[in-house]
């Protein structure tokens, strides 16, 4: 048997873009719509497929050079990488509790939580800076061996990436303190916090593969 | 006062509170598996286990692709899943 649905009426401001939901037992869908600018989407798949072969490059080279990657790994600071996955993740969950504030017309909250994100990047960052230092210390340098020719390579495009989404998350807590996202137009705003959960989820694959496997 | 505990209450029920509290745990888990497992093979395939896991909770949840067109959700949870898939296979190899 078919689910029951029903279709009912909202205010304008229950979501944005979104006057009309299905309503299925306890749960409300909003009309199915993908947040932000189509163009960043696309972007963002780019952004993906380059990782992807950073990545299988890497994932080949280890096999290829077993002892070699396996000694790099050793020399990594592995807890430095958990902070940061924690830093990258909360800085992300504070993003999503700002999209949430500007779901309900409340800038100022969200410019607040921006904000807060924003620290987290800045843990992450002074981290990878120490990172390096400490790596630069012990004589090791891109051109020490392939395994950290590949580390500081996939590292620091990723610290990029990092330092991008930064300026996005500034701009976006500037415009909202100025209320530019008026009449509940909000994909500007999805569309910059949706890359800056790119680099979060760019971060969960790169962590594990390589400074656990 | 009623007004402060619901607001509380909206932030532990909120759904990206769960998945952030889920992806710091499998995030710990991760770095203390070797410990756990000692088969390589099964310690990897777990690794890229949670690696799906906590990309379906970003894709879901923070990015709130759970709620746009089938399409667009399809795409990013194939990355997501494909990805560590090729990785697994590559080392097992």
């Amino acid at each position: 048997m078919l689910p029951e649905y029903t279709s009912i009426s909202y205010p304008a401001n229950f979501m944005s873009n979104s006057s009309i939901a299905l309503v299925h037992q306890d749960r409300v869908f909003p009309d199915k719509k993908l947040p932000g600018d189509l163009a960043m989407w696309f972007f963002i798949l780019a952004e993906l497929t380059v990782f992807a072969l950073f990545f299988i490059g890497f994932a080949v080279s280890e096999q290829l050079n077993e002892t070699m990657f396996s000694q790099g790994k050793a020399q990594l600071h592995q807890m430095s990488g958990l902070i940061n996955t924690i830093a990258l993740i909360t800085s992300s969950f504070f993003v999503a509790l700002a999209l949430t504030a500007m779901h309900k017309a409340q800038a100022k909250k969200a410019v607040l939580l921006l904000l807060t994100a924003k620290v987290f990047a800045l843990i992450y960052i002074s981290v990878k800076v120490w990172e390096y230092l400490s790596l630069f210390k012990q004589g090791i340098t891109i051109e020490t061996n392939t395994f950290f020719t590949l580390y500081f390579l996939i590292t620091a495009f990723h610290l990029m990436h990092v330092l991008l989404g930064m300026v996005i998350l500034a701009f976006l807590a500037y415009s909202a303190w100025h209320d530019k996202y008026l009449n509940n137009d909000l994909s500007g705003f999805e569309a910059g916090t949706s890359y800056w959960h790119m680099v979060d989820l760019l971060w969960i694959i790169l962590f594990p593969l390589i400074y656990v496997i | 006062m009623y007004k402060d505990t619901l607001v509380q209450i909206n932030i532990i029920v909120n759904p990206a509170t769960k998945s952030w509290l889920l992806l710091v745990l499998l995030s710990v888990i991760a770095i203390y598996l070797p410990e756990a497992i000692d088969n390589r093979c099964i310690y990897i395939i777990s690794v890229l286990i949670i690696v799906v896991i906590k990309g379906q909770q970003i894709v879901d949840v923070f990015m709130e692709l759970n709620t746009a067109p089938r399409f667009w959700r399809l795409i990013f949870l194939s990355y997501i899943v494909l990805l560590p898939i090729i990785i697994t296979a590559i080392y097992l190899m």
